[in-house]
């Protein structure tokens, strides 16, 4: 097959199963894999949306312990003796009774060839409705809390009208609003700057019994869902008091001297959230929602002190350790989001403020819970309230697009090993067979939890190719390896759901086999590498993993590349490699792992949507799409990344997935200006600065969260947005190299991809590697 | 400046006065009497304290307001020795009993009030300017009474400033009048006058809102609101309501938006914070309605609840950290013991331990919060009232340290249940009447007297907070205080004057000084000081004593001390001024003191000092609250209770006077079981219960005009309010009974509606020995009768 049937292959096997590979085809051999450098890895999209796949309405047929893999088409069935083998372990288990029935010509739905991704509807029902918990911060100004508010009153037309709402405010103190209670406005109130245990928010809020009257005899009609229902309520039962409530909520009543920052007690609201959720919805799907318009300055986990004078902490003193609060405040917030994650529920953290809020040391909430991040400058903004709209999208049975409680457990056949995930998880630390030696992101388990999980929510799962003791075992055929991911999910309907994806490629043949270098998706693969190095940054110094990068890419071109030795003149790469080196020099030059113009939040904010991400997604991400629009040719053609793209009667959309730019060259916008497009005879330039706009929409209409978006001319100063992103191929220590007088000189000291290039070439070539 | 002061009274004693003033009036007669022959009658309780005889000319005008009058201050000794070893000599205690006020409402017991802020003071020793000072050098000095300094007198003393012109002195109110009250200018404030603030922290959790306590404070408040002083418009209201959490309301000023209160709760306990930085104290007149919309959803609020912590410990503290910036009253109303949170208190009454030596230990502080807390309180002019429900135990002991300290009180109501309605009507008007009260802000009471006296302790609700200073956040006006005066130096003057000064705050927001001043006759003869003691004055001063005596060593030393005291004073009359040798069988004292051994008796056999085994602790503590606090008319009436004898009254009784106008009670009768007659009809109050005894052969007519039943069977006993029927003695009967509450005929004020149970002596045993334990002269119990009590008396005289 030539590589675009392959591609093409791929693209199919993703739309069917939501799985991108690094490589199609798995070495047989540990020493094989040990030579590929870029690991066996998946971006695996559990939830995909797959509207033609059926939901099964019965219970999966699963292989004795310890294997429980879900029978599946691979499956060896053997109608006439009711037994069907199991492809991981080779056990044979008897059919059910009630596939008795069955024939070749009447399989149940889970064994035929397309079912490779499956799901079932469980018989178990949640444990209760999908739960909401607001935590609004209350010290902002009037607009951007008056803009939350009605976000946020708009936003209940959008739950399920049995949804439980809970809201709780913060500023110096935290607040529950008790909003079953008929009588007033009542609140709970916890002081800002104590750190509670959870026993103790359960006490203050009277969810535990003590304190109440012994011997109390039980009232009958107790509420099915314990104490905390008193908080916690139907919508479509406390809409009007809820919606009340928020209306009438102020800004936070107490004083803030000029030079100080308010006293906003976020750590604290958080974890009488948290404890609230815990006491009585343990295990049943919720989402904390949090909305905060500035940094935590009270209590545990405040990130910055009150003093205004006190800047906020920069990358810059992050690299010194030159911070009195970040390492204790992360502790904190890290102690909470497993406690969260441990519990099922959801954390999301939404900021509207042009300055930071400490994202960086709340993340792990979001991270380790599925939960969503955004950074916007207001909640006045569009980005933020469409962003907003988009998290309680429905599918067609108006269901929440929104999965609670969410776990996933990889099983291999015997020649791979699960290594480790990165992505929006936490380990359930659950060992088997499947489990492999090393270690690579949440690793030493096969299954994960994840909690929160969305129709795009990607991770990546990585593998390595077990030591086998001997020759393998005589098969007909090729060989082949397999995984099956089980996701387990409360699904907004009520029902837990298992999605059920069972992948089978092809091993290698005797050592050399070209169908392995064949099978390299480096798109896939570059994004696979992407998440190793963010996840690697978190941990290691950034100059540590630029190296590792390189190297890994300078090795990877030694070892598939076909050049003569010593000669960087013969360096060849096969098509589906050719892309890779400029996805690495993008990657090393991206906001996830380069700091300057990006701040702590930013950085934690960008790195945590990548983890989210699927293929396609995150190349955005890597490395931005640029088009340019001329009155020469029809529509936006693809132009390269490079700075020799800006030309001055062309119009640029570039697409970085957080920001949408459209870019005016000079003449245009000079045209623009003079207002050409609105007289007669000029409607060609009219469509021309149309276009673009009407793309861009195209690109955010179903993009999460929002982008931002900037229109901008030549020589403006939100242009940098643009040149930042472009290869510099023109700067001013190239000269003129490449472009002519039209081109935009880039000032910058970065390579550019070229040199880049040269460097990895003579590097490869060279054997050292 | 203080070497010139020193100056001038040296130029003074250049020119001194004469050293001993012939008597110019006789004093009082010694009209001794035989206690055995002639046996204590109750009516001589009700005569007026021995005439204090000043010699003529004492006051610089001829006023008969000059000298204080007894219903403000009574002294011990209405002629006072001259010498610290005659004082000690006669046995007898010199103190005073002060009252500063005559009742709870100024319209009721007006005081001449002095407007134009001129207050003339004496430099050295800061006495006021009284009736008994001299003028000098044409009426431009004045001469101090008390410590015989010169001082000016001040330009603006006879200019009338309201008319601007010349006024003339002799009309000024602080020359003529003996209790005035200063308008006081700003030197007299530390801060600007504070708004009078009431903070009520009323207990929610499950015994208050089963008993009925919230709904019917809430109600109570919000019928109250009109009757809260607020003159000034500033007056300012708070409400908490605590079960194991403290509830914060925040209400809305009238007009707002919203009308709704907001609740916010805190149920971190540990150090109680405010939820909000400001709206929980509103000012009455901008939310009047909206507290009434708050007080109406506050009686449904917890009507579910099953909450049994009570953090009121805690929420003292936050009502504390509430109203400290501006001081003012924490007004608890509560049916628990705290449990939760600070000041937690245990159940440790025992049973078995009652009647011994070690029920003294159960009088005491069970936690010492308490006192410190009092004491901070005291400090932040925070004055806390706790009015006490529980139908368990409450620790009255320890609760009561709070008003102790802070010049406030502790009222109990044992097993109070608004189901009742006597009790729910009770309680609605001594808490209507309480909010009413025009009670001193900020105040402190100093006494001041002629050099030589010196005031020695002081008895009463308040903070001493240094040797002469009582401190009081609030000041009450239905509270009498006791100050024992000690004689350092030989007085050589004829005449003694002692001045109390109250210096407070009015709820109006005006700084005031109210001056008693109160001259005695000295003597240098012991008779003359037996003749002119106030029998009712020293009991209660060692009412005082023995209520501090019980909480210190406890009970069986408190009786001990006044049986002592009983026989020692005896003794001492009979050696000293009876010719010691004369015997005869008799007791001789003076006709004055006559009721002095019965009174101590019966304090001996008050409830709160009784030899018993059968008296609950808390009931214990709230008697001894009220026997060192009551006005003392109150005071003598709690301990030697009022007995009318209704079904013979005489004609009149139960019917206005012509004159006055003010019903006529019938003649006290002496609390004897020898008084009561089968048939009869009886009423027994001892000012906090009125007991109405129907005898055991009641005739039908009688039961049927006072009760409206036919037979006596039908008679319902326990608490209840008599019938209204349309007949003459039913009426007089009801006459009597209000007139016997009448707080103002007594000169004092009090907030006591006292219940009124029917009694029948052949009905509930339990009751019928309560209303028995009133009759102070019978036998009972471990007590003895008043006979066995005289004559253990002369056995030991
Ligand atoms: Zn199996
Ligand atoms: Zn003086």
């Amino acid at each position: 097959m030539d590589y675009e049937a392959l591609k093409e292959q791929w693209s199919d096997f993703e739309d069917r199963d939501g799985v991108r590979l690094s490589w199609n085809t798995f070495p047989s051999s540990r020493m094989e894999a040990s030579r590929l450098v870029v690991p066996i890895a998946a971006i695996y999209t559990p939830l995909k949306e797959k509207p033609d796949t059926p939901l099964l309405g019965y219970e999966p047929v699963t292989c004795k312990a310890p294997c429980r893999a879900v029978l599946n088409p691979y499956a060896n069935v053997d109608i006439r003796a009711r037994i069907w083998i199991c492809p991981f372990c080779l056990m044979r288990n008897p059919l059910p009774p009630h596939y008795k029935d069955i024939t070749e010509q009447s399989f149940p739905q889970e064994l035929h060839p397309s079912s490779t991704t499956i799901e079932y509807k469980l018989a178990r029902p949640a444990p209760a409705p999908p739960i909401f918990v607001f935590v609004v911060d209350t010290c902002q100004d009037e607009d951007s809390l008056k803009a939350l508010k009605e976000t946020l009153i708009m936003s209940l037309s959008l739950l399920p009208p049995h949804a439980l709402v809970g809201l709780i405010t913060f500023g110096t103190m935290a607040q529950v609003h008790e909003l079953g209670y008929a009588e007033c406005a009542k609140s709970y109130v916890f002081r800002g700057s104590k750190d509670y245990t959870a026993k103790q928010v359960q006490e203050m809020l009277g969810l535990l019994a003590s304190g109440l009257r012994p011997n109390f005899p039980q009232q009958p009609a107790r509420p099915p869902l314990g104490p905390a229902a008193r908080f916690l309520l139907p919508v479509a039962q406390a809409e009007f008091q809820i919606t009340n409530v928020l209306e009438q909520l102020q800004r936070d009543p107490w004083p803030v001297a000029n030079d100080k920052r308010p006293l906003r007690c976020t750590g604290v609201a958080l974890s009488v959230a948290v404890g609230l959720m815990e006491s009585s919805f343990q295990n049943a799907g919720g989402r904390i929602m949090l909305f905060t318009s500035g940094p935590a300055t009270e209590g545990p986990g405040h990130v910055v002190s009150p003093e205004l004078k006190e800047p906020m902490r920069s990358h810059h003193d992050i690299d010194r350790d030159n911070i009195k609060y970040y390492k204790k405040a992360l502790k904190f917030y890290d102690t909470l989001a497993k406690r969260a994650a441990n519990n099922g529920h959801v954390v999301d953290l939404f900021a509207g403020c042009l300055d930071q809020v400490g994202m960086l040391e709340m993340k792990n909430l979001a991270n380790f819970t599925g939960g969503h991040t955004l950074l916007t400058d207001s909640f006045t903004s569009s980005q933020f309230k469409q962003s907003f709209i988009r998290v309680f999208d429905k599918d067609a049975n108006d269901n929440l697009l929104m999965g609670f409680n969410a776990s996933l457990e990889v099983l291999t056949t015997k020649e791979l090993k699960v290594t480790g995930l990165i992505g929006h998880a936490i380990s359930m630390n659950k060992k088997s067979s499947s489990v492999g030696e090393t270690e690579c992101g949440i690793g030493n388990t096969c299954a994960w939890k994840m909690c929160g999980i969305t129709p795009s929510s990607s991770y990546g799962i990585y593998f390595e190719i077990a030591n086998q003791g001997g020759p393998a075992a005589v098969q007909q055929g090729p060989q082949r390896g397999m995984m099956q991911f089980l996701t387990y999910y409360q699904n907004s309907s009520g029902h837990y759901h298992l999605r059920v994806t069972t992948i089978s490629r092809n091993l290698s043949g005797p050592a050399g086999d070209p169908a392995l270098a064949q099978s390299f998706d480096q798109e896939a693969a570059a994004v696979l590498m992407a998440r190793i190095a963010v996840f690697k940054a978190e941990v290691d110094d950034g100059p540590d993993v630029l190296r590792w990068v390189d190297r890994m890419l300078i090795r990877l071109c030694s070892r598939f590349a076909d050049y003569r030795k010593d000669d960087p003149t013969s360096f060849r790469l096969e098509k589906n490699f050719t892309l890779y080196p400029q996805f690495m020099f993008h990657l090393r030059r991206s906001q996830f792992l380069q700091f300057f113009n990006n701040s702590p939040d930013e950085t934690a904010f960008y790195r945590h949507v990548l983890n989210y991400e699927d293929v396609s997604g995150s190349l955005v991400m890597i490395q931005p799409a640029l088009d340019s629009y001329s009155l020469e040719h029809e529509g936006g053609q693809p132009v390269l990344l490079d700075s020799a793209s800006i030309q001055p009667a062309h119009i640029l959309l570039l697409d970085t997935f957080f920001h949408i730019l459209i870019f005016h060259g000079e003449t245009i916008a000079e045209w623009r200006k003079a207002g050409y497009q609105d007289q007669e005879g000029y409607e060609n330039l009219k469509a021309l600065l149309e276009q673009p706009k009407e793309d861009a929409r195209e690109l955010i209409a179903d993009r999460f969260p929002l982008p931002r978006f900037i229109v901008c001319d030549a020589g403006g100063s939100q242009a940098r947005f643009l040149l930042s992103k472009l290869n510099p191929s023109t700067t001013h220590v190239s000269g003129g190299y490449g472009g002519g007088v039209t081109s935009q000189t880039i000032f910058t000291d970065d390579v550019s991809l070229q040199t880049f290039m040269d460097h990895l070439m003579k590097l490869a070539v060279s054997g050292t590697n | 400046q203080q070497f010139g002061a020193m100056g001038m009274a040296d130029q003074q004693q250049a020119a001194p006065q004469p050293v001993q003033v012939p008597q110019s009036v006789p004093l009082n007669q010694l009209y001794p009497t035989d206690l055995l022959a002639q046996p204590f009658n109750v009516a001589e309780l009700d005569y007026p304290p021995p005439p204090i005889i000043l010699p003529p000319n004492t006051s610089v005008y001829p006023s008969p307001h000059a000298n204080c009058p007894p219903k403000y201050v009574r002294s011990t000794l209405n002629a006072v020795p001259t010498t610290s070893s005659l004082l000690k000599k006669s046995k007898l205690p010199f103190a005073l009993v002060i009252q500063p006020y005559g009742a709870l409402h100024d319209a009721e017991d007006s005081v001449p009030v002095i407007p134009d802020q001129v207050i003339s003071r004496c430099r050295r020793c800061r006495s006021y300017i009284n009736p008994f000072v001299t003028f000098l050098d044409h009426g431009h000095r004045w001469r101090c009474n008390m410590c015989n300094l010169t001082n000016d007198v001040p330009q603006a003393f006879d200019w009338d400033t309201t008319v601007q012109k010349p006024a003339d002195r002799s009309l000024r109110a602080d020359l003529n009048h003996a209790v005035v009250e200063f308008v006081a200018p700003q030197e007299y404030m530390v801060r600007p006058p504070q708004p009078l603030v009431y903070l009520f922290l009323i207990d929610v959790s499950y015994a208050s809102v089963a008993n009925g306590l919230l709904a019917t404070s809430a109600r109570c408040i919000k019928e109250s609101l009109d009757r809260i002083p607020n003159a000034d418009r500033r007056t300012r209201l708070g409400f908490i309501a605590v079960d194991s959490s403290l509830h914060y309301f925040s209400i809305p000023r009238d007009g707002s938006e919203s009308s709704d209160p907001q609740m916010l709760v805190v149920s971190d306990l540990d150090e109680p914070f405010l939820p909000i930085p400001g709206d929980l104290l509103v000012t009455l007149s901008e939310c009047r309605e909206n507290i009434e919309v708050f007080l109406d959803k506050l009686q449904e609020m917890f009507q579910n609840t099953q909450n049994n912590g009570c953090a009121m410990g805690s929420a003292l503290r936050a009502g504390y950290k509430l109203i400290a910036p501006v001081g003012g009253k924490l007004s608890v109303l509560t049916s628990s013991l705290p449990n939760v949170g600070h000041g937690i208190l245990a159940v440790r009454e025992d049973k078995k331990v009652l009647g011994t030596s070690k029920e003294g230990s159960l009088l005491q502080t069970a936690n010492s919060f308490y006192k410190s807390f009092a004491v901070e309180c005291s400090k932040a002019q925070v004055s806390v009232d706790m009015f006490l429900f529980s139908s368990q135990y409450q620790d009255v002991a320890s609760l009561s340290n709070l008003p102790r300290y802070t010049g406030g009180q502790t009222y109990f109501y044992p097993g109070w249940n608004a189901a009742r309605s006597e009790d729910a009507i009770k309680f609605a008007r001594e808490y209507s009447e309480y909010l009413s009260s025009e009670i001193g802000l900020e105040a402190v009471l100093r006494v001041r007297a002629t050099t030589g006296l010196r005031m020695n302790s002081f008895y009463g609700n308040f903070f001493n907070r240094s040797s002469d200073l009582c401190a009081f956040p609030a000041f009450p006006r239905d509270q009498a205080y006791v100050v024992e005066v000690a004689i350092d130096e030989t007085v050589t003057k004829p005449v003694v004057c002692l001045q109390s000064a109250v210096l407070h705050t009015t709820c109006n927001g005006e700084r005031r000084i109210r001056v008693l001043t109160l001259a005695l006759p000295t003597t240098t003869n012991l008779a003359d000081i037996y003749a002119s003691a106030d029998q009712q004055a020293i009991t209660t001063y060692f009412s005082h004593k023995a209520v501090e005596r019980a909480l210190g060593s406890g009970l069986e030393p408190a009786r001990e001390a006044l049986q002592a005291k009983a026989v020692e004073l005896l003794s001492t009359y009979r050696k000293e001024l009876a010719g010691g040798s004369v015997s005869g069988g008799g007791l001789q004292f003076p006709a004055n003191l006559r009721g002095l051994p019965v009174l101590f008796l019966a304090l001996m056999k008050n409830i709160g000092l009784r030899k018993s085994a059968q008296i609950p602790t808390d009931l214990r503590s709230a008697a001894l609250c009220l026997l060192s606090t009551l006005p003392l008319p109150l005071l003598i009436q709690y301990i030697y209770p009022k007995m009318f004898s209704l079904h013979d009254m005489p004609d009149n009784a139960g019917l206005p006077d012509e004159q006055t106008g003010e019903i006529i009670l019938p003649p006290p009768t002496n609390l004897s079981s020898e008084r009561l007659v089968p048939y009869g009809l009886y009423l027994i109050d001892d000012g906090q219960a009125q007991f109405l005894w129907v005898g055991r052969d009641a005739v039908p007519q009688l039961l049927g005009d006072v009760f409206g039943v036919s037979d006596k069977a039908q008679l319902r006993v326990g608490k209840q309010n008599l019938p209204e029927l349309d007949n003459d003695f039913n009426q007089r009967v009801r006459a009597v009974i209000e007139k016997s509450r009448d707080h103002r005929a007594k000169g004092c004020g009090s907030i006591v509606v006292p219940h009124l149970y029917v009694v029948k002596e052949d009905g509930d045993p339990a009751l019928r020995l309560w209303a028995q334990s009133m009759l102070v002269e019978d036998r009972a119990d471990q007590t003895v009768s008043l006979t066995q009590w005289m004559s253990s008396l002369r056995e030991k005289v």
